[in-house]
């Protein structure tokens, strides 16, 4: 569902027109210099209206229609919603005028407008025909006013697009949806030119309002622990407010509600990890018994990683001690004589798994595969070094276990 | 056969809805995401049996979960890292570290070239498969959803 501007042949439209203003010369005449939009939804024009400026910012509604077969869908209502924004940054109030018959009068007043003036005898003196509605014959013209006021401004869309790119970006999102994300916002409030340029841990905005100021904004972005929920949220949120469901505000107080989304809890996690190395170490050619001591070292590598997050500990420590605590508990179970004998190689590999940093590897392919090169070799080097600390951390417990045995060990 | 139906069934599927949690994908996906780590890892087997070497069978396994996901992504809106990352963790090469470093410090030194070298194929394989079927245009998966809506 979009709305969009007509500028060529809005003759062929007359039909829909003449149902809300039963004169043809009455609709030409205003037809020329107004502005004209169509709301287009699944390649058929659903709605159109037609908006004429006036002096002194003020604009006038002079005809809006909508479909018979797609009356009663809001379509009329959101067309109203956007054009008010979109007249937002170039006048200050709208006019309408209308019959003297109730359901117009409280469509409008749905829409936000106040009773402005009365025009006596308008329709009697202007149009041929009488026009009757229900039987009545309709005589005065009613304008109704709308003040727009500054119902949107650049900085206020730009401050919600950059928010919901930054939450996006620090959650593990790829960099075009986060630009498409952003871009997506801007347009929807009418906020037409805009640049970004996004890198995998800054996003910088630059936009234009039609009178020639320019606002930017630049926001780092650190990397951080990566929730995929939160970016499933945000991309849901952008779909509703593309599609117009949501305002301005009310974008903004769902983006801080989802900022906030916590984490699932820590025990589940904990336990989330051992399962991934259990099945996994089994998957891999682990026993049935390798994969149960899999479990438990799972459990305990991820009571530390968790721990070190809490800390702010640097990704290098937390790697290679990772990978010291598994290779360790691995070794400690080869001893452990209730196990009897067991082999080192899946137990291993079943609790790497946990460490293994499959979303920043996954997400470097796509960026670079976008030609997004920047930021996907900066993520590539991210994934390919947690995987140099792991390998770093196993080896020197495996190296100084063999030299303790005196090379006889492995 | 039971065996084998828990081994390349119940294993990745429950291990790729481990991992789901630990990237905190919504409930609402959890099985979604099982599915695909399962579809990966199947193909992945189906592949190894007939012969093919690491990689390639990776390149296979890789296709299948890339496509799910994006099928997936079309029908259920929303972003396709959710099962893209999860479905992928079983053909990530972990045990492909283990051993290089294993032979390493054992200073079977030809051994550890060998598994690093398989390793780095494996990912380049990985690679390969992701950036082939995220190049598909967008509007070939959205045509086949609508066709099923009407059948």
């Amino acid at each position: 569902m979009k709305i969009q501007q007509i500028r060529r042949d809005k003759d062929e439209y007359m039909d829909m027109l003449l149902m809300a203003d039963p004169q043809r010369d009455m609709i030409e005449s205003y037809l020329d210099q107004g502005e004209m939009f169509a709301l287009v939804n699944g390649g058929a024009v659903c709605a159109v209206c037609v908006v004429k400026m006036l002096k002194n910012r003020k604009c006038e509604l002079k005809n809006i229609v909508t479909r018979e077969s797609d009356r009663g869908k809001g379509y009329a209502k959101y067309m109203i919603r956007c054009i008010c924004e979109y007249y937002g940054n170039i006048c200050d109030t709208m006019y309408v005028g209308i019959a003297n018959s109730k359901g117009m009068m409280g469509f409008f007043e749905q829409c936000g407008f106040i009773n402005s003036h009365v025009v006596v005898n308008y329709f009697a003196d202007h149009y041929r025909e009488p026009i009757y509605e229900d039987g009545v014959r309709l005589t005065d013209k009613i304008y109704l006013k709308k003040q727009l006021g500054s119902e949107i401004d650049v900085k206020k869309v730009v401050d919600l697009a950059l928010e919901a790119g930054r939450i996006l970006l620090k959650n593990g999102a790829e960099i075009f949806r986060v630009d498409e994300t952003i871009t997506r916002i801007c347009h929807r409030f009418h906020v037409e030119y805009v640049d970004t340029f996004i890198l995998s841990h800054a996003i910088f905005v630059s936009a234009e309002n039609g009178m020639e100021e320019t606002y930017t904004k630049v926001k780092q972005v650190p990397l951080s622990s990566s929730h995929l929920g939160i970016v499933a949220e945000v991309n849901e949120l952008s779909r509703e407010i593309a599609e117009g469901l949501v305002g301005i505000e009310e974008a903004s107080r769902r983006l801080e509600e989802i900022d906030r989304m916590p984490s699932k809890k820590g025990y589940f996690q904990v336990l989330a990890a051992g399962m991934g190395s259990g099945f996994f170490g089994y998957l891999l050619g682990a026993s049935a018994l390798e994969s149960m001591v899999a479990f438990c070292i799972g459990c305990f590598l991820y009571i530390w990683v968790l721990k070190a997050k809490k800390h702010n500990i640097s990704k290098m420590i937390v790697n290679i001690v990772g990978g010291v605590i598994i290779t360790t508990l691995a070794i400690l179970a080869l001893h452990i004589p209730i196990l009897g004998n067991v082999k080192m190689d899946g137990m291993i590999i079943g609790s790497i798994m946990p460490l293994v940093p499959g979303l920043a590897f996954v997400n470097a392919i796509r960026d670079i595969a976008d030609s997004d090169f920047l930021s996907g070799t900066v993520r590539m080097i991210d994934a390919i070094l947690v995987f140099v600390y792991i390998a770093v951390g196993v080896g020197f417990t495996l190296s100084v276990y063999n030299n303790l045995g005196g090379g006889l060990m492995l | 056969m039971i065996h084998s139906f828990i081994m390349h069934v119940v294993c990745p599927f429950m291990g790729t809805i481990g991992y789901a949690i630990l990237f905190n994908v919504p409930k609402r996906f959890y099985l979604c995401c099982g599915l695909t780590g399962t579809a990966g890892w199947l193909m992945y087997h189906a592949a190894v049996c007939c012969g093919a070497s690491a990689a390639t069978a990776s390149f296979f396994g890789t296709l299948v979960v890339v496509l799910l996901s994006r099928m997936l992504t079309v029908k259920k809106k929303c972003p396709i890292t959710i099962f893209l990352v999860s479905g992928i963790f079983p053909l990530v090469p972990g045990a492909g570290i283990y051993y290089t470093v294993y032979y390493l410090v054992t200073n079977q030194l030809a051994e550890a070239s060998r598994r690093g070298m398989e390793s780095v194929k494996v990912a380049f394989a990985i690679v390969l498969a992701i950036v082939f079927v995220v190049s598909i245009p967008r509007e070939m998966f959205q045509f086949q959803v609508r066709k099923v809506r009407k059948g």
